[in-house]
């Protein structure tokens, strides 16, 4: 991050930069800590699908002329802790972006038309969602690691009844209260230098009112193991997830864990768990594991998409791989290439502008470092062989896994 | 920086786009051979030809380009489409050789072990069936299915189960040998390299390889559509959704540029590689007419981009309590009203614009501009797409009406809906 720039605003916002003109575009990526955890079911959802959609000053379909009359695009997705804001714009209509963005996160119409039409694409999503074998487990999943009553355990979407209830006051009280420039993040890469970031760009944000800073979010509790079928006997494949609750992204045993992780279930193609229920007993088209660290916790899953004949086969394959993690620990050799691959895939995915934007952009959110680029590979190197073995064998635990299954199963007897 | 062309003496088509500053230095090679290539009885063959080439062969043992990527911190990847097959691999600058060597063992070495090539079967039904999970694909296929009679278009990329339940090895590997040569296949190289090296060892490595004789294409040229023709999946699920497969001429087209247009004023514009982003178009005539309208949910516009005719696909998904045929209705009318009155300067100048400055986005950093340019030279030449592009800002809103009115017309189009019933689960 040697050749990057941060700028720290008055009122809290944290602009970054990384300057590369080998492509005449772009690339933006922010966040504001206004996702679905501080606010009521629902509502977080709609005010991040509304920011886009007109502002006190111009109409939902002028503000899509103008965005796109640019070339530019705007986007605003929700999630449990932040909503992320991705754009992309050339040197020449960056300000006019800017001025758009700017617009929205101050003054949004957020109204009751707009709010009508947002109801309809949630309520579809939440139904897509529902008759998804992956994102269905996916979802019923993150209920069981956290249970409901944490934020990463509900569905930032809310649920059908939840978005029904959302109404436009709600939706503006919780813009008041959470769209402020203190929790704002926003990093460019590409096509512009320091001084158009200082000219331009902070001159366009300074501008919001700063509100009030973010409120962390609680550290989740584990829960106690449980599993839950969901049937679907339209479908043909069966989807298959297992997982518990693993580490915050500042978490100290997080590089281990990340490192063991990729070992299990993703270097190459997926890993030791792609090499054994894909590719040697052929039984998946995917199987993988995952590593989902946040801001106060995050968990650990697995997952599988495998036909339900084969599905007893390949959760017992699942298992037997996060067992033999004891008896047959990650090798000097796979721990040499899992830490070549992480410092060699920072270099490789640093080639685009969305990635580069992206990469600075969560730097600045976990709170790693204005040098932390500079120092992740000899972060990697340092991780201890060792504590990679044993925080595999603690933390991929079957028998600690809370897991699901859906899709054409009713009456399957499964164990994990 | 202009991309340098070179053919070696064995008909091997090399792109070299140098960009010395990149992290990175990728390296596509693109096959001409896709599903349009097969038979019917060996659907699907090119994609599971495909999946073999990353089980080794040669110098490679199985699960040597996983690992070797997978240590370097490498992105790789393979795809078949319709027209195509094509293979990557992304890397620290100084491990080109690395896929150099990948690509070339891949060419012409593949193994094709017996107790492999049958451990795939099982991955590639599996693959097929979590796309019949999803009913857009589902719907998608069927669009396909009746839209062509006659041509390979007429089944899906990844092939009816029937034949993947059934294919030998053997077939496989025939295919394989036949199309897998260099005078079939565009090798492309971009990113910080040095030109002169690059050449050196791409003769080192694909030099050696002769040429194959390839087979005629099938020569199958679909019948005119003479009437619309519809389809439906009743099936459970929690969405309704609807495609209008319009018939469209090849890439090499010239109205490929307004179609292109059209899509834009249509649907709105993504641009047309594979890094679009999470951006929906908001300012489009099927946005405003369904979706603002409270019929759909979401919308979207596509003229395929293929060696042969095909499709320009119109889709929406139905928001709840609509009559689909309702939606269905909204859609024509969006659709005839281009047809009968051009599109707005403003609607033009904007589409124009979008398509202009998205072409940077798609070429923003070495893997999708070698995506691109290999894609383009399997299908087309490298420089087709920086051409066709040209050709759009040219057009008036006069040429955008005049292919609406020629293609999008009720008897050159199939209509697929996709009823779900709500009451299984």
């Amino acid at each position: 991050m040697s050749d990057s720039v941060r700028l720290a605003l008055d009122n809290g916002a944290v602009l970054l930069l990384h300057e590369d003109h080998a492509n005449p575009s772009i690339a933006i990526r922010g966040s504001v800590r206004a996702g679905a955890a501080y606010g009521a079911p629902g509502v977080a959802e709609c005010a991040a699908r509304l920011l886009f959609r007109g502002t006190t000053r111009r109409s939902a379909a002028a503000m899509s002329d103008a965005i796109e009359d640019l070339g530019a695009a705007l986007s605003s997705t929700n999630a449990e802790e932040a909503i992320a804001i991705h754009g992309r714009c050339t040197a020449e209509t960056l300000k006019a972006t800017l001025r758009l963005l700017t617009e929205s996160l101050a003054s949004p119409a957020l109204a009751e038309t707009e709010l009508e039409k947002v109801r309809g694409e949630v309520l579809g999503d939440i139904r897509a969602q529902q008759d998804d074998t992956r994102r269905a487990a996916t979802r019923r999943l993150s209920e069981l690691v956290y249970s409901r009553d944490h934020p990463y355990g509900r569905d930032p979407k809310g649920d059908e009844t939840s978005a029904r209830k959302v109404r436009p006051k709600d939706v503006r009280a919780f813009h008041g209260a959470h769209y402020g420039a203190a929790g704002l993040i926003l990093a460019l890469s590409g096509d512009l230098d320091g001084k158009t970031l200082q000219n331009t760009v902070a001159s366009a944000v300074e501008g919001l009112d700063a509100g009030s800073p973010p409120n962390p979010v609680r550290a989740p509790k584990p829960e106690t193991r449980k599993s839950a079928t969901i049937p679907m006997a339209h479908k043909t494949q069966a989807d298959f997830v297992a997982g518990r609750v693993a580490v915050a992204r500042s978490h100290p045993d997080y590089y281990a864990l990340n490192l063991a992780n990729l070992l299990f279930g993703r270097i190459g193609l997926y890993g030791r768990l792609g090499t054994t229920v894909r590719d040697t007993l052929g039984l998946a088209y995917y199987s993988f594991s995952s590593l989902d660290a946040r801001l106060a916790g995050g968990h650990w899953s697995v997952s599988a998409g495998v036909n339900p004949k084969n599905l007893v086969k390949a959760v017992q394959a699942i298992r037997v791989e996060a067992e033999r993690l004891e008896k047959e620990p990650f090798t000097e050799q796979e721990i040499r290439d899992g830490k070549t691959h992480l410092v060699g895939a920072l270099q490789v995915n640093l080639e685009r502008n969305a990635e580069y934007a992206g990469a600075l952009h969560d730097v600045e959110y976990h709170a790693l470092g204005t040098d932390f680029l500079a120092r992740y590979p000899a972060l990697v190197r340092a991780v201890d062989p060792d504590s990679v073995r044993k925080k595999a064998v603690a933390c991929f635990d079957p028998t600690a896994c809370s897991w699901v299954v859906s899709g054409p199963v009713a009456g399957l007897k499964l164990a994990f | 920086m202009a991309t340098a062309t070179h053919t070696l003496d064995n008909g091997l088509t090399v792109l070299l786009h140098s960009m010395p500053e990149a992290p990175a230095v990728t390296v596509w090679v693109g096959y001409k051979v896709g599903s349009r290539n097969e038979r019917p009885g060996i659907t699907g063959a090119t994609h599971w030809v495909e999946h073999m080439l990353f089980k080794g062969g040669g110098e490679l043992k199985k699960g040597d380009i996983d690992a070797i990527i997978g240590r370097l911190g490498g992105k790789f990847n393979g795809f078949t489409d319709t027209d195509f097959t094509i293979y990557f691999e992304t890397v620290p600058p100084d491990h080109l050789d690395t896929a150099l060597m990948i690509e070339a063992e891949r060419m012409r070495n593949a193994a094709f072990d017996p107790q492999e090539t049958e451990a795939e079967r099982g991955v590639i039904i599996s693959e097929r069936e979590g796309g019949e999970n999803n009913p857009k694909v589902l719907l998608f296929e069927e669009l396909w299915h009746l839209a062509f009679h006659a041509h390979p278009y007429h089944w899906p990329v990844i092939g009816w189960k029937t034949d993947l339940e059934r294919i030998r090895r053997d077939e496989l590997y025939e295919y394989y040998r036949q199309h897998y040569a260099p005078n079939n296949a565009v090798l492309t190289i971009v990113g910080a390299f040095s030109e002169e090296e690059a050449m050196r060892r791409v003769a080192a490595h694909f030099g050696p390889f002769r040429p194959e004789d390839q087979p005629a294409p099938s020569g199958v040229t679909e019948a005119p559509q003479e009437g619309e023709r519809r389809g439906v999946i009743r099936r459970a699920g929690t969405q309704d959704h609807l495609m209008i497969g319009y018939r469209v001429p090849e890439i090499a087209h010239p109205d490929t540029a307004p179609l292109l247009v059209l899509q834009a004023v249509l649907g709105g514009w993504h641009g047309v590689g594979l890094l679009g982003g999470p951006f929906v178009s908001r300012s489009n005539r099927l946005y405003r007419g369904l979706v603002d309208a409270k019929l759909a949910t979401d919308v979207g516009a596509q003229h395929a981009l293929r060696r042969d005719p095909g499709l320009f696909v119109v889709e929406a998904t139905v928001r709840e309590g609509v009559d689909p045929s309702k939606v269905e209705r909204a859609a024509s009318e969006v659709v005839e009203k281009l047809r009968r009155k051009p599109p707005t300067e403003a609607e033009i100048a904007r589409a124009l614009r979008q398509i202009r400055v998205w072409h940077a986005y798609d070429r923003d950093g070495p893997t999708a501009r070698g995506l691109l340019l290999t894609w383009f030279e399997v299908i087309a030449n490298h420089r087709f797409l920086d051409d066709l592009l040209e050709r759009c800002q040219s057009l008036a809103p006069e040429d955008v009406r005049r292919v609406a009115d020629a293609y999008l017309g009720e008897d050159n189009r199939t209509v697929c809906t996709f009823l779900a019933r709500r009451e299984a689960g």
